[in-house]
């Protein structure tokens, strides 16, 4: 099983509450079971007895993870939690136990395709081309990050490959991503291509300095959690004008509502309801107006989706708005 | 009670009126997480392979009426609840050794008031303390309450069991704290203690709750002190070479009435282990470091005062840079890898005692321990210090206990029975801020003497049915 080759995480987070209170999951359904302890037990409950593999009630909480890493960001020794619940999520989808909405899921993913559009030498993985002139662009769904957080990683391969396709016959070296999953997944897995987010891409061009203004900026999981707290998304926005006004009542929560699942909303409508929520109760302290910023095209969707008036936009929506 | 009879479908039927379906849980999931504290023994339990008691049903109620129902509910089938907050309890008190209901009270975590006149917070206690901090701090204030476990347990863990935290030597442990509670009793009245707690109209309720650890009802809400964000806090670490050097200046700073918010003093073993290895100073000796808050004049004067006294018989001035190393490090010593953990034994044998008392009580059970248990380490520190005496956080750890949990469990015991024992004969007290829980019930009848009749007859009183946290604090249990 993946989950043998991490013991030292099971040894370390089983018995260990250090981390819980960051847990979006276990902040929202109140349960011991969602918190990096309370997947821990299980999981090791599962290497202790295979049989419990295929326990639905385990199952379901391995999938119910919004997986933040929030939690490992704050450890002081950062023990890697969340890959461990992908580990397991690998277990029981090769052991065949994933349930049915996941398996449709997949299902879906596994379809994805890519295409390369216009001319230039650099290429642009996003839903804003205009502000990448010059740039080819490339346009598909998730390039596997998803399939790979499922626990498909084979069908996951696959979709790669694809992307990789696409990316070799555009002969750019240099590929620009916006999602932050995406550029999680993408950073080390394209051979002999550069692979920059979209934040440090346009940071480093001739943004357009609007007036001075305010914003909340809503830390991403993985530009955050996962990639040690990357400041290009707050540089940028503050090289635009913006004045970012803190969020919440700390720095370390997680307000992403399910960004390092990936597809978390399509799995979990129901939870995901329950973590935007908790966003727009703590954005209700906030003055009237307050626009909120994220990296992040499915938090926004997703805050929008269930409170269609929460003034919540992408960092490349600010940029562009200022550009044109 | 097995999940396929009637009368586990009729009670869950009754408890999912009361607080909705989403929050009854008898899923495996849940109930593993909460069949396992942070006790050593539970832990050693699923380990091993063996079989946990876990609750029958996972109830999260929203009030302090719905808790009031579901513990009429209680009582009339006559089953255990088991009130559990953030289970980072390390004595067993929250484990559901008979099944029953375990009321996880995380889902009332609201701040209700900030009153900034009186300085007072009025909060619902299943809030996990950090978030507590979090919210006072955003309203400008403090609840100064710092423990190790700030971000696992809930204000009701440390009303449960009178929790402490680093700042305690000037801010107070958490009875200092508390100005009142509401509390649903067993029998499910809804009371509230008086809103002061200095008053002359009879004894306390609020104190009898307190350490009541789940046993006499549950606290729901809490109205708490707050207090300004200090200017200033500065902190100064000095090396003796022997614990007692350091013991004699930390009690003087005490005795002269200085005021320092924190006092830590680490013994020659732990020194050479712990703070070599957490905070990176490489000495043999004893580790002493304090710190003073406040308005900045104040803090340097006091500080001064306070090095003034220890440069009198430290073997050296590890300056402000180490002593500011552990406030920054404080929690770290309580993360895996740096805290203990399986396969090893361990036990933190948590006694408090005057200034008289507390030298004789650490080597009372330095001694028993090494004497009769050769494989066992002893180390220790004094973590919490008043003016008439301090806390011994006192520890046992084995290697390579017993492969048999059945063995391994008896000898763990012993050792607690030998070391605690030798603290009350030399004038300690079980414990400072531990609780008594699963772990040392046994041993309340040695502490108190026939005074544990009242506590008994307290119980009797409350919760004629024993509905409450059976089997702790050296009450009765359910029978088994």
């Amino acid at each position: 099983m993946h989950i043998e080759k991490q013991l030292e995480v099971i040894s370390a987070c089983r018995f260990c509450f250090m981390c819980r209170h960051l847990d979006p999951v276990g902040n929202v359904t109140f349960t011991e079971a969602d918190t990096p302890r309370g997947r821990a037990l299980i999981i090791d409950k599962i290497r202790m007895d295979g049989q419990c593999l295929g326990n639905r009630d385990f199952i379901d909480t391995l999938y119910r993870s919004a997986l933040s890493a929030a939690n490992r960001f704050h450890c002081v020794s950062h023990y890697d939690e969340t890959g461990l619940v992908l580990a397991a999520r690998q277990d029981v989808v090769e052991a065949g136990f994933a349930p049915e909405n996941v398996k449709a899921l997949a299902g879906e993913l596994a379809k994805a395709s890519f295409t390369v559009h216009g001319k230039g030498s650099i290429l642009y993985y996003g839903t804003h081309p205009e502000l990448y002139p010059g740039c080819k662009a490339l346009s598909g769904k998730d390039p596997g990050k998803a399939l790979a957080v499922l626990g498909f990683a084979k069908e996951s391969e696959k979709v790669l490959a694809a992307f990789k396709k696409a990316v070799a016959a555009s002969t750019c070296k240099t590929l620009v991503v916006a999602e932050p999953s995406a550029y999680d997944f993408l950073k080390d897995k394209l051979d002999g291509i550069k692979v920059v987010h979209c934040t440090e891409y346009l940071l480093s061009k001739q943004v357009k300095a609007g007036r001075a203004r305010k914003a909340c900026y809503l830390e991403s999981d993985f530009l955050k959690n996962y990639n040690n707290n990357m400041p290009a998304p707050r540089e940028l926005l503050k090289k635009c004008g913006w004045t970012l006004v803190p969020f919440g009542t700390n720095g370390e929560e997680s307000y992403a509502v399910g960004e390092g699942a990936v597809v978390y909303d399509d799995l979990n409508p129901e939870l995901c309801e329950k973590l935007c929520r908790r966003v727009y109760e703590l954005a209700a302290g906030a003055a009237a107006k307050t626009l909120f910023a994220t990296a992040s095209l499915y938090v926004k969707d997703t805050l929008k989706k269930y409170n269609p008036a929460f003034n919540v936009v992408t960092v490349e929506d600010l940029v562009a708005n200022d550009s044109l | 009670m097995t999940q396929n009879n009637y009368l586990f479908e009729m009670i869950r039927s009754e408890l999912t009126w009361i607080v909705g379906e989403a929050y009854v849980q008898t899923h495996d999931a849940d109930k593993l997480g909460h069949s396992i504290d942070y006790y050593w023994v539970p832990e050693l339990w699923h380990d091993r392979g063996e079989k946990l008691t876990p609750p029958d049903f996972v109830v999260h109620p929203a009030t302090a009426k719905e808790v009031s129902e579901i513990l009429k509910i209680a009582n009339t089938h006559n089953i255990p609840v088991i009130p559990w907050g953030g289970g980072s309890g390390s004595q067993g008190g929250a484990l559901p050794i008979y099944g029953g209901i375990v009321l996880d009270m995380k889902r009332m975590n609201k701040v209700l008031n900030i009153d900034p006149l009186s300085m007072t917070v009025t909060v619902e206690v299943g809030i996990n303390t950090q978030h507590l901090e979090w919210e006072v701090e955003k309203a400008g204030f403090s609840t100064m309450h710092f423990p190790a476990s700030i971000a696992c347990a809930t204000l009701g863990g440390f009303i449960a069991h009178r929790g402490t935290g680093v700042l305690s030597t000037k801010y107070g442990k958490i009875e200092d704290m508390i100005m009142s509670l509401e509390v649903v009793t067993p029998t499910g009245e809804i009371i509230n203690t008086l809103p002061v707690p200095r008053h002359a109209s009879g004894p306390s309720l609020t104190e009898l709750f307190l350490g009541s650890e789940g046993t006499l009802g549950v606290v729901t809400q809490a109205t708490m002190k707050i207090h300004p964000i200090p200017e200033s806090r500065k902190f100064h670490a000095f090396l003796f070479k022997t614990m007692h050097d350091a013991m004699a200046a930390g009690s003087k700073i005490m005795t002269n009435r200085l005021r320092p918010c924190a006092i830590r003093l680490y013994d020659e073993t732990e020194t050479a282990k712990l703070v070599k290895r957490v905070l990176g100073i490489d000495r043999k000796g004893a580790y002493l470091v304090f710190g003073f808050d406040g308005p900045e004049k104040m803090v340097d004067l006091e500080l001064e005062q306070a090095c003034a006294i220890c440069r009198k018989g430290a073997l050296e001035d590890l300056g402000t840079e180490a002593g500011q190393n552990w406030w920054d490090n404080r929690y770290k010593f309580f993360y895996p890898p740096y805290m203990f953990h399986l396969p090893q034994a361990f036990g933190t044998l948590d006694t408090v005692a005057t200034f008289a008392h507390i030298e004789k009580v650490y080597w009372a059970m330095k001694t028993t321990v090494q004497d009769n248990f050769p494989q066992a380490t002893f180390i220790g520190h004094f973590s919490h210090w008043y003016e008439w005496g301090c806390m011994l956080y006192a520890r046992f750890i084995i290697d390579n206990p017993p492969q048999d949990p059945h063995e391994a469990v008896a000898l763990y015991n012993k050792i607690w029975d030998m070391a605690i024992r030798a603290a009350i004969r030399e004038g300690g007290v079980i414990n400072e801020h531990h609780g008594v829980g699963l772990k040392l019930g046994r041993m309340m009848k040695d502490l108190y003497g026939p005074a544990f009749k009242v506590l008994e007859s307290v119980k009797k009183a409350l919760d004629p049915n024993n509905i409450m946290n059976p089997g702790k604090m050296g009450f009765p249990g359910k029978g088994v």
